[in-house]
């Protein structure tokens, strides 16, 4: 009885551990960057509070949070499962564009197919793509052992010119302003989960592969393989992990949740390929991972606080013309506490 | 000016978070002596000698250089009061030449280039003066061990220092290297240097020290001249009243008992040939034959770097093995994958625990069953029973009597000679028949020797065959039933038990005698 | 001047120009990375740099001014870096991001709060070319050498002056030594934290001085994102010269040269989709990356942060 209670006394107290410098640190930021709003003239609160409630007012809010949520939460897997074994996985976006120009492609190209056969296409192309763009650089990691920080950037950088090709030149939309290919087969669409207003079911896939990951990573043999390789390399090999493969195939399931995430965007939100859908995703995405220190559990909370922040972020510029920058501000703010938080208690 | 003091340490506390290393120290050293400091492993004696050189910042404590109070806040302040101290690894930068690794730090004035044969004139000079011979414009990469020391010392030399630490500087020496170096430090002495030798080894503490002083868990246990020292008296201040010194294996004069005499008659290894090659397809191992029979402990003997580490990772899997054949129990190993040797019975316990054996940020259990995830109990039906491991964990914890809160605690909190426990408890949580272990009780204090070597006899006599490869030769002539010399990734020779003579495996590790 | 002579010497031109944000950046990564530091805030720091060079140009009236303002705040995250990896011992790499999200953030912040969103963003005069007299008259070689603005004149002079120090100084061996082994230094009364803070920042300044280059030389405004990856590419460079300023020099002429040739091509029309064309850099920065694996020796501790009190296996 005695041991019972100590020990939940002690997962109450690891948790309020976890918790407490997160909200430190959230109030942290708020508070830095909400002088320095004051100081330029802006209404502190009413930004605030734009930026906190939006996601709550009204069922639009949420909804747009959770369409949000979606890329933010595959991103943050897709940096976050690399991390597991020690890799930085920059290349989510490069990663997410070219999934999507594969499920794009997939679902233009057998537009004619029923839902029963072109959704998982289209899907399992945006899986596959994705996962083929990190399997490049995750390849010269392996063969050449070329820091992967770099290579996925680059692979960015060239997915750029890729989806600019595809939307402009290969199926271009002659009505649509900015570079935007025409749509994908109806087939091809995600069906709805909520039609008023219209949320798609890729929330579903999201939390899915969110749980998959989790209990492979923590739950198998192969999970403790990626952790111990993420802890030390080194002795990983020397006690038979063969951790260049587990480098490898990190990466490459880091591009295919974030190929995932494109696959949705086409299929689920635009039903078509448009330039620029990546938004700033990747960033965020990895924000989420760092503020989560890895931490698989942690990532999908972390990610849904981030969406509302970011929701309320554009609210704020739309109503109160204060540029959504700032909360970009409070985020990198946050992560740098959170980070602090870590030294303050090595101390 | 002999006999009178040239520097005081007093009253020296540090800790390390809850840790405390010195407790009220004391150190007095005398000028134009060699001051023995002995003590095991974990004694303080390094922690004190690194607050001496201002590595660590003393929690309290005061120094006094001839009478006088100074503030040594770091090495900067500590080179410019007169004191050098020779690291146990050689601080040294591999890419730079002897010279620029000496002249380092010492801002060179008036130069508009680095141009450094004035310096390299003085350094010869001064190797010359001390019998330190040394080649000042090679790379120090491409320099042997015992070499890298000489560089060591004249750094200090060079310098014009007043008191000289040397930290465990015998690690990485022959015997006969070990007596020039005594040479070279009587020289020192005369012209009115002052040294400070480190050592857990009392022979050599004995046969070079005007004093000595035996630190125990962090404190002064006793200060004596040479004359009035014997082994008896130092060995009852490094044990303290813990330890029965009779029992003690450390200490031991007679060696093993009969039963751990006993070898068995099968082979388990067999190596014929074994050829290690690096990345450029140079030699690390050639040619290497040997067997170890079922209760069998057999050592290799050798200074550090000529092929020890090579020879025990391609054995496990981790380096390709370039020729030559390997099998254990008959069956060939050659090709085969850590896992797979792991598997078959075979563990390890690697040189370096923090680099190779070890996930600080992971917890103690995921630590004890690295290397077995994917066996029983661990493993149940694709996944992990966490529930076993957990359980499996706290035996070992119990067993291996592992100082940590819980099986959940992160490993980083464990202190060195706890790391190695869990190192121990990991290759003995399965059944083994071959165990390949490189410098078991590197850098552990006595206690844990103690237990590191029982563990091996406990085993050995339950008929598991052991190579143990070893920098500490009174270590291999106490467990070990064959001794094997290794230089240059070569085998010098082979001793049984019975012929085994420190002088003449010092000659097979120097490369100037083969034995058969 | 016959015709390929004209286009050689405009297209050599073309490339010094084109070389000196390479340079700057570069010779900045080297100097944190020969202490140790290895910095991937590169893109965020040169985002702020153009940003507020733009604007202190802008606001000021004087080019000088903008330097000096992207020079600062470039200066200002490079002590950033070296504060929360040196002092507080964090880990490198993510204070690295983290120091590029905020240069991200910061660089599309300012134009809004100072000018405003606007379609039609003011513009600020070009860096002019200064002709060195006497030298710029030589035939071909003053063309390309010596008509150019006064940042390529820097850019070359930096990289002579780095080699020297470097190599030729004590000050050289000392600097080099942390990044080898620190404790090593240390241990010979070097100060390692404050050569990793002195070369954080100036490689700092480098980048915001590499950043503000852009608006300042080709478009004379501040544009979203437009460091266009240089940043990361200057990473991959300083790999590929092995760390050493001389090398690196070259390397930048190499990639500065890619540049140029994909513009030029783009121009003269190949048959070859433009987009194509545009990712040559990218994959030029792969293949550096691939060779540099197989020769370069990067200095032994980059990345690594000293603990003089860490406790190590004895």
């Amino acid at each position: 009885m005695s041991e019972q209670t100590t020990e939940l006394g002690h997962s109450i107290k690891a948790l309020a551990d976890t918790l407490i410098p997160y909200i430190l640190a959230v109030v942290a930021a708020f508070a830095a960057v909400g002088i320095f709003f004051a100081a330029v003239g802006f209404d502190v609160l009413q930004a605030y509070s734009t930026i906190l409630f939006t996601s709550f007012r009204t069922p639009n809010g949420f909804v747009q949070t959770l369409l949000k949520y979606v890329p933010l939460l595959l991103q943050a897997l897709a940096f976050t499962v690399p991390l597991t074994a020690g890799k930085f996985n920059i290349g989510g976006e490069g990663q997410l564009i070219v999934g999507a120009i594969g499920a794009a492609a997939v679902g233009i190209m057998f537009s004619g197919l029923p839902m029963l056969l072109l959704l998982p296409m289209v899907i399992l192309a945006g899986i596959v793509f994705g996962g083929f763009w990190a399997a490049i650089p995750a390849w010269l990691l392996y063969r050449f052992g070329i820091n992967e920080i770099l290579t996925t950037v680059m692979m960015n950088f060239i997915s750029f010119s890729l989806i600019d090709y595809v939307a402009t030149e290969i199926w271009r939309d002659p009505t649509a302003g900015h570079p935007t290919t025409v749509p994908i087969g109806a087939g091809g669409e995600f069906p709805l989960l909520v039609a008023k207003p219209p949320l798609n079911s890729g929330i579903v896939l999201a939390l899915a592969a969110a749980v998959i990951v989790y209990v492979y990573v923590n739950r198998t043999p192969g999970g403790y393989d990626l952790v111990a390789t993420g802890a030390n390399a080194r002795a990983s090999r020397v006690f038979g992990i063969n951790v260049r493969v587990m480098f490898l195939l990190s990466l490459i399931v880091g591009g295919a949740l974030a190929g995932l995430s494109g696959a949705i965007e086409v299929a689920g939100v635009h039903h078509r390929l448009i330039e620029g859908l990546q938004s700033n995703f990747l960033l965020l995405g990895i924000i989420i991972g760092l503020m989560a220190r890895g931490n698989l559990l942690a990532v999908p909370f972390v990610a849904f606080f981030i969406a509302v922040l970011e929701v309320g972020a554009s609210a704020m510029q739309r109503t109160m013309m204060i540029p959504v920058e700032f909360v970009f501000i409070v985020e990198a703010l946050i992560l740098l506490f959170v980070l602090l938080s870590d030294v303050v208690r090595r101390r | 000016m002999k006999n009178s003091t040239m520097l005081e340490m007093k009253g020296v506390r540090k800790s390390f978070g809850t840790v405390v290393a010195l407790d009220d120290v004391n150190l007095q050293l005398k000028s134009s002596e060699i001051h023995g400091l002995l003590g095991g492993n974990g004694a303080g004696k390094t922690t004190l000698m690194n607050v001496l050189y201002g590595l660590y910042k003393p929690d309290r404590g005061e120094i006094y250089l001839r009478e006088k109070k100074v503030e040594i806040q770091s090495p900067k302040d500590a080179i410019s009061c007169g004191i050098g101290m020779v690291h146990q690894h050689f601080l040294q930068i591999d890419s730079y030449t002897v010279t620029e690794n000496i002249v380092l730090g010492t801002r060179l004035k008036n130069r508009p280039t680095l141009d450094l044969d004035q310096e390299e004139q003085r350094i010869q000079d001064l190797s010359e003066r001390f019998g330190l011979e040394v080649s000042p414009s090679s790379l120090v990469e491409e320099l042997p061990m015992g070499i890298r020391q000489r560089v060591e010392i004249l750094k200090a030399v060079y310098r014009g220092v007043d008191v000289l630490i040397l930290d465990e500087p015998t690690t990485n020496l022959t015997p006969q290297e070990v007596e020039s170096l005594f040479q070279s430090l009587r020289v020192m002495v005369e012209e009115g240097m002052s040294v400070v030798f480190i050592t857990h080894k009392l022979r050599e503490v004995l046969s070079v020290s005007d004093r000595i002083s035996v630190l125990r868990d962090g404190r002064n246990v006793i200060t004596l001249p040479r004359d009035e020292a014997s082994e008896e008296v130092l060995v009852r201040a490094m044990v303290g009243e813990g330890l029965d010194v009779g029992k003690s294996l450390v200490f031991s004069d007679t060696g093993l008992d009969q039963e751990a005499l006993q070898v068995g008659q099968e082979p388990v290894l067999r190596v014929e040939g074994l050829q290690v090659v690096n990345e450029e397809g140079n030699p690390l191992v050639k040619d290497c034959s040997f067997q170890i029979r079922e209760k069998e402990i057999f050592g290799v003997a050798g200074v550090a770097g000529n092929g020890q580490q090579e020879l025990a990772e391609s054995l496990m899997g981790i380096r390709p093995i370039a020729g030559g054949q390997a099998s254990i129990d008959d069956t060939s190993i050659v090709g085969l994958e850590t896992r797979e040797l792991l598997e078959m019975g075979v563990t390890y316990i690697p040189e370096d625990r923090l680099q190779d054996g070890f996930l600080p940020t992971a917890n103690v259990a995921q630590n004890l069953i690295l290397g077995y995830q994917r066996q029983e109990p661990y493993h149940n039906r694709g996944f992990l029973d966490w529930n076993a491991i957990f359980r499996a964990a706290r035996e070992l914890i119990t067993e291996y009597n592992i100082m940590t809160p819980s099986a959940k605690e992160p490993a980083a909190n464990l202190s060195g000679g706890n790391i190695q426990r869990v190192m121990l408890a990991r290759a003995f949580s399965h059944p083994a028949k071959l165990l390949v272990a490189h410098n078991p009780t590197r850098g552990l204090d006595i206690g844990s020797m103690e237990f590191v070597y029982s563990k091996l006899l406990e085993r050995k006599e339950q008929g598991m065959a052991t190579l143990l490869l070893s920098e500490d030769l009174d270590e291999l002539m106490l467990l070990c039933d064959r001794i094997a010399t290794i230089y240059r990734g070569q085998f010098a020779g082979v001793l049984e038990r019975g012929e085994f003579d420190k002088y003449q495996i010092g000659r097979m590790m120097s490369g100037v005698e083969t034995h058969e | 001047m016959d015709q390929f002579q004209m286009q050689f010497v405009s297209f050599a031109r073309l490339v010094m120009l084109a070389m000196v944000p390479y340079v700057l950046a570069s010779q900045g990564t080297m100097l944190g990375g020969r202490t140790g530091l290895f910095s991937v805030s590169q893109e965020g720091i040169m985002l702020v740099g153009a940003s507020l060079g733009f604007l202190g140009a802008y606001l000021y009236g004087s080019l000088v001014y903008g330097m000096l303002l992207a020079m600062f705040v470039g200066g200002l995250f490079g002590l950033a870096l070296a504060y929360f990896t040196t002092t507080l011992k964090m880990n490198q790499f993510v204070i690295g991001l983290s120091l590029f999200f905020i240069g991200l953030g910061l660089s599309t912040l300012f134009p809004k709060i100072v000018i405003g969103v606007t379609l039609q963003p003011p513009l600020i005069p070009t860096l002019p070319d200064v002709p060195i007299p006497g030298l710029s008259q030589i035939p071909i070689l003053g063309d390309i050498f010596f008509n150019q603005n006064v940042l390529v004149y820097f850019a070359i002079l930096l990289s002579i002056f780095l080699y020297y120090l470097l190599y030729k100084t004590s000050i050289g061996l000392e600097l080099r030594s942390v990044g080898e082994n620190p404790k090593a230094a240390d241990s010979l009364g070097v100060n390692v934290s404050v050569m990793r803070y002195v070369t954080a920042i100036v490689g700092g300044m480098l980048m915001g001085l590499a950043g503000a280059y852009l608006p300042m030389v080709y478009t004379g405004t501040f544009t979203q994102g437009m460091v266009q990856g240089r940043g990361w590419i200057a990473i991959a460079l300083t790999f590929f010269g092995g760390w050493s300023p001389h090398l690196i020099f070259l390397g930048a002429l190499f990639f500065a040269g890619v540049e140029i040739l994909a513009l030029r091509v783009q121009v003269a029309g190949v048959g070859v989709p433009y987009q194509f064309l545009l990712t040559l850099p990218y994959i030029a920065t792969i293949l550096v990356m691939i060779f540099a694996s197989r020769r370069v020796r990067a200095p032994a501790f980059l990345g690594q942060n000293y603990d003089r009190e860490k406790r190590t296996l004895s």
